[in-house]
């Protein structure tokens, strides 16, 4: 099952979830498919992502990759951020990654044996990817 | 009389997942098919198969036979004639096939209003709303309540609008509601009407004479049928007079450097090369639910119907959309209090074998209206949606019933 009790726990975490008023970025993300939707606020300090903060909603998968996604990313420059999140995608996609980069991300190792949940995972992460390359 | 299914037709249920007992219970979005459709479908392309229409020898002509024979049981079907029954890719090909034929021959023109329902399949909604960007006719909707549904108030009120043309599904498939067609053409009278039968046709023999429908679509997969077939019946005075969407040979009479002239109907709306084994087996999926009979098809799928609400009804965490009454129909929308429907289904299929549908239904606007009737503390914009068929049984409810109870339970 990949509803496991810590991705169950990320899921319900209240933390990450509202508006930052003077964000440096608002980006929104959408899974077309199933109608999942997120608008993440960045907020830069230099190079560095300072604080990250997001609205809207979805299934427990999405949620919960969201929220561990800005555990991790927060504090990383963009450079680093770039870099985790190409490994978040490798390791869902079933392709080689750094797993020493991940920390809890490794919670989803499972969801890539769902291919239809793939992009729940992934949401958050392409998400903030465009925001960074923009 | 009760129906008589033999569970042999149908190896896939017999199947596991996840070292369960299958339940699929995603029959709006397609069904399965009997096996004995899909051995005459071998036999025929073993037997009998080449180009339709073309060649003099023996398996053109036993191909040929074959591909108009279906039109023919198709023709019989509704109540049409044969040059009435043009076959499509499916549903969505066919309103593709009828907005452009009509824009092209000036029957809709500028000015005009088409009346659409806000309970609409993007498949009856993108191409209307796509080309009157680019051809300046008028779009208006019938609106739906809080819990999805057509009225007939709502319906009537259509009319202030004046629609020239209007297209509405028979049978949502979101909320399950079959609509009142009698009602509408009666309302409409002088409108040319379009009826969306992706879901109505699989469940019920329409006659389209005697409803007065003059455009009817839908789609063979979710009727038994293989996919990437489907049917278009149009009225023979509309055909007639109608420009082709599709250019190519077959529905071409003659064909000079400079000028073309077009086959007769339905030749004209075939172009290309036909899904011709397709269409035979629409027409074997066709003879399968004949045998078996229309009536009690009916009968058992409204019978499962209301056990089905009447078993999610006594679950206080669930949330119904749709009618929950007569016009309810095989198809059944509702989510999980603080569950999301993915969630709901991904552990539906896992722990349980149950396959059911998840997401916005390719209907996001309806679902987007339920919002309005929701006491959900977070409504997600989608929902859980399970489907029956011929071969459903009330111990899948059961399984699908207990599934929901387990699951709230883990999720809390
Ligand atoms: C009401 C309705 N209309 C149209 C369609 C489109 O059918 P198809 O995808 O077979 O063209 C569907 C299928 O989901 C449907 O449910």
């Amino acid at each position: 099952m990949i509803y496991s009790d810590a991705i169950m726990d990320y899921a319900k975490l209240r933390k990450y979830r509202g508006k930052i008023e003077n964000a440096h970025r608002i980006e929104e993300g959408k899974n077309v498919s199933c109608g999942d939707e997120i608008t993440l606020y960045l907020v830069f300090d230099g190079d560095r992502v300072a604080e990250v903060k997001f609205e809207g909603q979805g299934c427990a998968i999405s949620q919960a990759s969201t929220n561990v996604m800005i555990e991790v990313v927060t504090g990383k420059t963009k450079e680093e951020v770039i870099e985790i999140a190409k490994n978040a995608e490798n390791m869902v996609l079933g392709r080689e990654f750094e797993a020493g980069l991940l920390g809890p991300v490794l919670l989803f190792q499972e969801v890539g044996k769902y291919p239809m949940r793939v992009k729940c995972f992934l949401l958050p992460w392409k998400t903030l990817q465009i925001a960074l390359e923009r | 009389m009760p129906l008589r299914v033999s569970f042999d037709d149908f190896p896939t249920l017999g199947k596991k997942v996840n070292g369960k007992r299958l339940v699929y219970l995603d029959n709006a979005a397609t069904t399965l098919k009997p096996k004995p459709v899909l051995e005459k479908m071998v036999d025929f392309y073993i037997g009998s198969y080449s180009n339709v229409h073309r060649a003099v020898h023996t398996l053109a002509s036993r191909a040929t036979v074959a591909y108009e024979e279906a039109r023919m049981k198709v023709a019989k079907f509704l109540n049409a004639d044969p040059s009435e029954v043009i076959f499509t890719s499916g549903a969505t090909m066919g309103i593709n096939l009828v907005v452009n034929s009509l824009l092209r021959s000036g029957i809709l023109r500028e000015g005009d209003v088409v009346l659409l329902s806000q309970a609409e399949h993007h498949a009856n909604l993108v191409p209307w709303i796509r080309l009157s960007k680019f051809h300046g006719f008028g779009i208006a909707y019938i609106e739906v309540n809080e819990k999805g549904v057509l009225t007939e108030e709502a319906i009537l009120r259509g009319k202030e609008y004046k629609p020239k043309i209007v297209s509405v599904t028979g049978h949502s498939n979101v909320t399950g509601q079959v609509i009142p067609l009698e009602f509408v053409r009666e309302v409409f009278e002088d409108a040319i009407l379009v009826v969306d039968g992706a879901q109505l046709v699989p469940h019920k023999r329409l006659d389209v004479k005697d409803l007065g429908l003059d455009f009817l679509v839908f789609s063979g997969h979710k009727m038994l049928g293989p996919t990437g077939v489907g049917v278009l019946y149009g009225r023979k005075d509309l055909l007639e007079v109608m420009e082709p969407f599709l250019y190519g040979g077959e529905m071409i009479d003659k064909v000079s450097f400079e000028e073309v002239t077009f086959n007769e109907i339905p030749y004209k709306f075939e172009a290309g090369t036909q899904n011709i084994a397709g269409v035979v087996g629409l027409g074997y999926a066709l003879d399968y639910l004949e045998a078996l009979g229309f009536d009690s098809l009916e009968e058992h799928v409204r019978d499962l119907t209301e056990y089905l609400i009447e078993e999610l009804s006594k679950l206080e965490f669930v949330e119904l959309y749709g009618p929950l009454d007569h016009s309810h129909v095989s198809i059944v929308s509702f989510n999980v209090e603080g569950i999301h429907p993915h969630d709901v289904a991904h552990v539906l299929d896992q722990e349980f074998g149950v396959a059911v549908r998840s997401g916005h239904h390719c209907a996001q606007p309806l679902v987007r209206a339920l919002a309005r009737g929701t006491k959900l503390s977070n409504f997600p914009n989608s929902t859980v949606r399970a489907s029956v068929y011929l071969y459903n049984t009330k111990e899948d409810v059961d399984v699908m019933v207990e599934g929901l109870k387990k699951l709230k339970g883990w999720f809390g």
